[in-house]
Formats: C-alpha cells, sequence, structure tokens
C-alpha cells in the first residue's frame, strides 16, 4: 500500500511535471489569483468561460488549469478581504471580519502572511486527503451497481441542497428544474427529441457552457451594475512586512490545523465546499476561543482558521468527483463537464484505466499549492494595484469573455440566445430568492439519474424495492432520509444551519 | 382573501408551478412506459409532477410566513446587457471581431447611467479591448473568427 502510493505519485509527478502542463498549472493559479483578488467575478464563471478554450487541449492540462482557478481563487479572495473589506470571493466573506481590522490596526502584512501559509499548508494536506482517500473510496465505488448510483445521487442532491445557504424547499425545487433541464434533447433510448421545441441548437441537449455563463457570469455582471454605487475599493494600509511574528504564528497554527481539519472534511460531504468550510470554521474558532470578544477586532485565528479551511476544502472537494463521479458542488459540475467535454466519465474508473489523471491532477495541486505561495506572497503589491481598476473598465472586458467563450463553441448566434434566455430567468429567480448552484448540479446529473433509475427497474422488473434491497443503496437512502428527518424534526439543527451563514 | 405574506415565495411558487405544468403539458406526447421499462417521459412526467408539488408547498409558505419584498428590478442594466449580447451575435461573422468587440464595448457601457459614462475613456477602452481580443483569440487561441469584415 505504502510502496503503491509512491509509486502512484511517481507518476503524478510525472506527469504533472511536464513542461506544457507545469504551464498550464501556472496559468490557472496565475489566473485564479486574478479573478480571486477582482470581487464581482469568480471561479465559476471563469472556469465556464474556458471551457470551450478547453476543447484542444490534452485531458490531464486542461483539467489542471481549471482546477488550478478554483483553489487559486482561494487564496487571492483574501487579498481583497483583508486590504479592501469587500471579498474578492464568496468563501472569504467571514475573512473581512478579523482580516479587515488587522489590516486597519496596521497588520495587514502578517493577515495576509498568516492567510497564504495557512493556505499553502491546508493545501498540502488537502492533497494528502485525496491521495489517501481516493483510491479505497473508488475501491468501494467499483461496488456500485446501478440502485446504488441512483440512492448515491439522491443523497448527493439533497446534502447539497441542505449544505447550500438559503432556503431549502427553493433549493429542492431548483435541483428538480435542473434534473429535468438535463433532460431536454435527444433521448439515448428512444431516439425520440424531448422539450426541443424544433430547435435545432438543443437537440443535443442544452449546452452546459451558456447555461451556466448565463446563470452565473451574466446575472452577476447586470447585478453589479444594478448597485448605485459600484464595487470601489479603497484601500487603508500600506504593508510593511508581510512575515508574521513569532506571537502571530503561535497564536494561529492551532486554527490553522482546526480549520485544516474542518475544511478536509467539509470539502468531502456533497454540498459542502470553500464556502461553507469557511464559515464554519469561523464560527469554531469562536467556540474554542478563550476570550471571544476579541473577534471582530483583529483576532489572527480568525484569519488564519477559514482560509485555511476554505482551501483544503476546495482540495477535498475533488474526492466525491474523482472516486465516486459525483459533483458536490456548482464548480464540480463545471470540472465534471469539463472531463465529459473531453470524453471521460468521472468516477472510480478514472483511477483504473487513466491512473496519470489521477494521479496528474493531485500532484499538480501540490505544484499549484507551491505556485500560489510564491504568486502570492512576493508578488502581492501587483495584486493590490490591480484592485485600484475600477468596475466599469472590468466589466465590458468580463462580458467580452463571457460572450466569445460561447460564440465559440460552434461559431453561431444560437447559443448566445440560449444563453439571454438563462440569464433572465437566472436573474429573476435570484431576485426570488432562488439560488443558481442547484440547478446546475441537477442540471449535470439529470441524464444519468435518469439512465441509473431505468437500469435499476429494468433488473429489477419494475420493482422499486430494489433501492432497500441492496444494502450500499438501502445505506445510502436511509441517510437521506435521517438527513431530511433531522431538518424537520430537530429545530437545533435548523437553527445551526441557519447560524453557520449568518455571522 | 389571502395575503402574500413572502413576495419572493410567491414568485418562486409561480415559476416552479409553470415550468412544472409545461413540463407535464409538453411531456404527455411523450411514451410514459411502465417501471419496469420506462419510456422516454416516464423520468420527466414524474420530475414535473414533483416540481408542481414544490411549487404548492412554496406558494403555501408565501401565504402562512412573512418574508423578504421582491428589491426593484431595474431595466437598464438588464435590457443592455441582453442586447448587446445579441447584437454581438448577429453582427460578428459580418464585420469581425475588431467591430463587434468595440461596438460591444460602447454598447455595454450605456448599463450605467448616461451621466456617469465618459465618452472618450469608452473609446478608447473599445479600441484597446478590440486589438487585445483580436491578438488574444485570433491569433493567439486560433479560434476561427474574421478578425476584419469577413475575414
Amino acid at each position: 500500500m505504502g510502496l503503491d502510493l509512491l509509486h502512484n505519485l511517481a507518476t503524478g509527478f510525472g506527469a504533472a511535471a511536464s513542461l506544457n502542463n507545469l504551464g498550464f498549472a501556472f496559468i490557472g493559479c496565475l489566473l485564479g489569483t486574478l479573478i480571486g483578488v477582482l470581487p464581482g467575478i469568480g471561479p465559476i464563471p471563469t472556469i465556464a468561460m474556458l471551457l470551450p478554450i478547453t476543447f484542444g487541449l490534452d485531458p490531464l492540462s486542461s483539467l489542471v488549469m481549471l482546477a488550478g482557478i478554483y483553489y487559486g481563487a482561494q487564496y487571492g479572495g483574501s487579498t481583497t478581504s483583508i486590504l479592501v473589506n469587500i471579498p474578492g470571493e464568496a468563501s472569504s466573506i467571514v475573512t473581512c471580519i478579523d482580516g479587515y481590522e488587522m489590516a486597519k490596526q496596521g497588520r495587514a502584512g502578517p493577515a495576509l502572511g498568516i492567510a497564504a501559509l495557512g493556505s499553502f499548508f491546508a493545501g498540502c494536506v488537502g492533497t494528502v486527503f485525496i491521495a489517501g482517500f481516493g483510491p479505497p473510496l473508488a475501491a468501494v465505488a467499483q461496488q456500485f451497481n446501478s440502485p446504488d448510483y441512483f440512492s448515491l445521487m439522491v443523497l448527493g442532491l439533497v446534502t447539497a441542497v441542505i449544505l447550500a445557504h438559503g432556503s431549502v424547499i427553493k433549493a429542492v425545487g431548483m435541483v428538480l428544474v435542473g434534473l429535468l433541464l438535463g433532460l431536454v434533447g435527444t433521448d439515448v433510448n428512444s431516439g425520440l427529441t424531448r422539450y426541443t421545441f424544433g430547435i435545432s441548437e438543443i437537440w443535443d441537449g442544452i449546452d452546459f457552457v451558456p447555461l451556466v455563463i448565463g446563470m452565473f457570469g451574466i446575472v452577476e455582471i447586470i447585478r453589479n451594475l444594478e448597485q448605485t454605487t459600484l464595487p470601489r475599493p479603497h484601500l487603508v494600509a500600506r504593508m510593511r512586512d508581510l512575515w508574521p511574528t513569532g506571537k502571530d504564528l503561535r497564536d494561529s497554527w492551532q486554527a490553522v490545523l482546526r480549520g485544516t481539519g474542518l475544511g478536509s472534511i467539509l470539502g468531502i460531504l456533497p454540498g459542502g465546499g470553500a464556502v461553507l468550510a469557511s464559515f464554519a470554521s469561523y464560527t469554531l474558532e469562536k467556540k474554542v476561543a478563550k476570550d471571544p470578544t476579541r473577534f471582530g477586532k483583529g483576532a489572527i485565528e480568525g484569519v488564519a482558521g477559514p482560509e485555511s479551511a476554505n482551501n483544503a476544502a476546495a482540495q477535498t472537494n475533488f474526492i466525491p468527483l474523482l472516486t465516486l463521479g459525483l459533483p458536490s458542488n456548482a464548480v464540480m459540475a463545471l470540472m465534471m463537464g469539463a472531463m465529459i467535454i473531453q470524453g471521460i466519465q468521472p468516477g472510480a474508473a478514472v483511477m483504473t484505466k487513466r491512473p496519470d489523471l489521477f494521479w496528474g491532477m493531485v500532484a499538480s495541486m501540490w505544484i499549484g499549492n507551491l505556485m500560489l505561495l510564491v504568486i502570492n506572497l512576493p508578488l502581492i503589491g501587483i495584486w493590490v494595484r490591480l484592485l485600484s481598476v475600477p468596475y466599469r473598465l472590468l466589466y465590458p472586458a468580463i462580458l467580452l469573455f463571457c460572450v466569445i467563450g460561447i460564440y465559440s463553441i460552434n461559431t453561431s448566434a444560437g447559443q448566445l440566445t440560449i444563453c439571454v434566455v438563462f440569464a433572465v430567468f437566472g436573474y429573476f429567480l435570484l431576485r426570488f430568492g432562488c439560488e443558481p448552484a442547484p440547478l446546475v448540479l441537477g442540471f449535470i446529473l439529470g441524464p444519468l439519474m435518469e439512465e441509473n433509475l431505468r437500469r435499476s427497474l429494468v433488473i429489477s422488473r419494475g420493482d422499486p424495492m430494489v433501492f432497500i434491497e441492496r444494502p450500499i443503496s438501502a445505506t445510502l437512502l436511509a441517510t437521506t432520509v435521517v438527513l431530511v428527518l433531522a431538518l424537520i424534526v430537530l429545530p437545533q439543527f435548523r437553527r445551526t444551519r441557519r447560524e453557520a451563514f449568518q455571522e | 382573501m389571502f395575503r402574500i405574506k413572502s413576495p419572493q415565495d410567491a414568485g418562486a411558487a409561480v415559476v416552479f408551478i409553470a415550468i412544472g405544468v409545461a413540463g407535464i403539458y409538453f411531456g404527455s406526447d411523450l411514451r410514459f412506459g411502465s417501471a419496469g421499462s420506462m419510456g422516454p417521459g416516464f423520468f420527466p412526467v414524474i420530475l414535473s409532477w414533483t416540481i408542481v408539488g414544490i411549487g404548492v408547498i412554496v406558494g403555501a409558505k408565501a401565504l402562512a410566513v412573512e418574508g423578504p419584498r421582491i428589491e426593484p428590478i431595474q431595466l437598464r442594466p438588464i435590457l443592455v446587457i441582453v442586447s448587446s449580447i445579441l447584437i454581438f451575435g448577429y453582427v460578428i461573422d459580418k464585420v469581425g471581431l475588431a467591430i463587434t468587440v468595440a461596438l460591444l464595448t460602447i454598447l455595454a457601457a450605456f448599463a450605467r447611467k448616461w451621466r456617469e459614462v465618459s465618452l472618450l475613456e469608452t473609446v478608447l477602452l473599445a479600441g484597446g479591448l478590440g486589438v487585445f481580443c483580436v491578438v488574444l483569440f485570433v491569433y493567439a487561441l486560433a479560434q476561427p473568427f474574421p478578425a476584419w469584415w469577413g475575414r
């Protein structure tokens, strides 16, 4: 086992360390830091915009680059939170609280330093988690049959809904609408087209890229423009010294460890991700602190914990996708889309059929975290200066990249029309308090769920008992039921869920 | 009469019920089949009924529980952004990437209030982005767009 792991890691580093893949990892990390720093654009639209460009790359290069954007954004997001009190990313919202306080006290340097060092440590541990947990989980997944997969997806979607913020019942509705949208197009079994209304652009199904760019990228631009004051960064402090003092390190090393542990575990859960991890870590730090009143007044633990947690979660998020083929949040749904575009069905088979791909990604994440440390700490001045670019110059460029990305799918105006439809749809749903992320999860899982349901019921000749007769499936469904019951019956559970997202 | 206590939930309920009903109506042409041999209509129609059910629950909640109001919808940003995307799609193969990019940049500027838009700045940005996009997409990434007019 130990030797196996070494052998596998060697394969991975061999694949990831090619000049080509190092280059793509660097581009991904650089882009990730850039969009992490800039408020108003996040990893979801960025990855969606770049999907069409990855058509021509080899699978490992494209995945390495796209993954770099996700965890790179976790590094960049903290910079904006600490220096200007605007979260560069949703996962850095809590970092604003104590990070900006530290900056006001002239301690922006140590805050940035501990955020980057904590992130690096968490990233390394997260990578080890993937290497350690991946193979055993994949081995379990090899035992899975259609009914088990169906139940796994039910559990995944339910957990995703419970762990996401906002109304649970509306999120369930969005998942179901997503599943339905995922079925649009030609049915593989009967060859009939469903819900296409004679529109040729959607005969093969609704394209993933215009849907995601419309619902995330375009809606985000429109919402930013609606604000009377466009996000305008205001810098408070000059940095003197980036390195945390000995006291800073003594104060924060435990928070880094706790954040890393919490983030690694929350990242594996379906629906868990960088955002949830950072909120949970902040709450935890406040609970275990000897003097909780320091929080909100520049406590370094309030930066170290959440920043470690979000980066750990950004790594371990890949575990369910790479081993079970189950995307746990919208970013992972995009990674799944990228793999499918390359002709790779995510899941346990990736590890056995394409070990270079799995281990290459693991290795690239470690390399990427090292690159990010270098990109972020010495070059911090450049990123800070970027913040002074006003949004009015930024949004035309973001809009252009979105539009050109979609147009390049098949150089026709049709996909742009689809994007516009989903932008308007997503805009109104957001006004009604419905988040788009659950819809995207449902959308990517729709066809898979139908296929596994069909196969299960063919095996059992139409008897739905098949889902509770198989032990794996029964366990998964029982877990789902317990979770749903807990949400309905235990008011305590509901309150904790609400509090975790408030702060 | 009932009073809507949560406008956001009411809006969501209408959307869900509309989508569910549409799913059932347009799915009724598809063969439903049976559990043992699912037709193309089986899964979508069951999903649609569930969506209607969720819509009803959200609607009931809208009447029962107080909730936040719907933020006013500003037409200007959404209309300008949406139409500039559509115009991009319909002119790019006729006038090429450079002009289309410049055009979209200038159009998109007017998603903000008139008096906030500096004409000189917008024109400079349009020119800059035009050159940048042509270099990046046509030359560096070799995307099959015409750079200038139909070429």
